[in-house]
């Protein structure tokens, strides 16, 4: 009995360790498949991208809801001299501009009902700058949502959508 | 010999069970698994609240990674999800149910019906959700089933859904939901009416 001691502690150690490690990158890799799955599906690096009316036969993300319209931004401020302009346009019923970051937290929420925001995205590490977000990953996604329950107001959202930018800008040193 | 050949199975078969025990705590394996998971269950409508937040503990990261991208943190919108009707069998494309409910402690709301692997069934129906303008005020009801109904009762088509969940979005929710989600939400009912075949 005594000789199966070491082995089964190995094997103890092994499952434990296998199931953190799992779950530490589970969903980095699964955010990480997204965000090239986005990218393989039209959605810009450093500019929003609408994607159509979500339906059925155009959903791009799990559980995307049918009543708002999307337009997303990918990002990547691994040069630590960029940063993002952001504006998300005004649009009279409910909007929000929403920040992920590698690890799918969402970090930052801004809402905009019936008014535009403007903000600046830093890189990690930046100095705290009045009305900018750090982001706690050099990547992530950047998102806004406006409630638009048909195709009447998705598309008079995809015409607000016009004026919203995501804009990279590098600061020389 | 023997004594490595035993320990590379002890590493092998504990990779194994420490893998598939992740897998399968944050459900990501098998597939098919229910988003209705958390620590909030009001009257079997279910989420965690931590969604979206560095507060989520690494199964509840890794399952809305999975079934949830994207989802917003709660302060912003609150979502539950819901696998079975009021009888606590499970939501299926053959049976026709009654959802129903009363105004709700948030700034617009709505319920989505999804399908396999958590995306909107494939149907042409354009009856994917009923939401808080098509409500209105005060008590409302819907009909989910996999045609439409022959009076003008609200529909959220389940054709082609096979089992089915529904996930109740709540934008802009009041402090009292977050403080405590069971006394600020009347739950939405969700009564089966028929089953194809009456089982």
């Amino acid at each position: 009995m005594k000789r199966w001691f070491a082995p089964l502690a190995v094997l103890l150690a092994s499952a434990v360790g296998m199931h953190a490690l799992t779950l530490h990158f589970a969903p980095r890799l699964i955010m990480g498949r997204a965000m090239a799955v986005l990218e393989q599906r039209g959605i810009a690096l450093h500019a929003f991208t609408a994607t159509p009316r979500v339906t059925p036969q155009a959903q791009q993300v799990v559980r995307s809801s049918p009543d708002l319209y999307y337009a997303l931004c990918r990002y990547d401020l691994s040069d630590p001299a960029a940063h993002l302009d952001l504006r998300m346009a005004a649009w009279p019923a409910y909007q929000s501009l929403s920040f992920f970051d590698a690890r799918t937290d969402n970090f930052a929420t801004l809402r905009g009902t019936g008014q535009p925001v403007t903000t600046r995205l830093l890189p990690p590490g930046s100095t705290p700058e009045p009305g900018a977000i750090i982001s706690p990953t050099p990547s992530g996604i950047i998102l806004i949502r406006r409630l638009a329950p048909d195709a009447a107001r998705h598309a008079a959202a995809a015409a607000a959508g016009k004026a919203d930018a995501c804009q990279l800008t590098l600061i020389s040193r | 010999m023997w004594r490595m050949a035993t320990y590379v199975g002890a590493i092998l078969a504990g990779s194994a069970l420490g893998l598939g025990s992740a897998l399968w705590l944050a459900g990501l394996w098998p597939e098919g698994r229910s988003l209705a998971f958390g620590n909030v269950d009001v009257g079997g409508w279910r989420s965690d609240f931590a969604i979206g937040s560095k507060a989520a503990d690494p199964y509840t990261r890794a399952r809305v990674a999975r079934h949830g991208l994207l989802a917003l943190a709660k302060t912003e919108a609150v979502y539950l999800t819901r696998t079975t009707d009021d009888a606590g069998a499970p939501l299926r494309e053959a049976c026709t149910y009654r959802l129903s409910g009363g105004a709700m402690p948030a700034g617009w709301w709505s319920v989505t019906l999804y399908g396999a692997g958590s995306m909107l069934p494939a149907n042409t129906d354009e009856a994917l959700s009923l939401d808080a303008e098509q409500a209105g005020t005060g008590a409302w009801s819907a009909v989910i089933a996999p045609a439409r109904p022959a009076d003008a009762t609200a529909w959220i088509s389940s054709r082609a859904a096979g089992n089915f969940d529904l996930t109740l979005r709540l934008y802009m929710p009041t402090p009292g939901l977050l403080a405590d989600p069971n006394a600020a939400l009347t739950p939405p009912r969700i009564a089966r009416m028929s089953c194809e075949g009456g089982a």
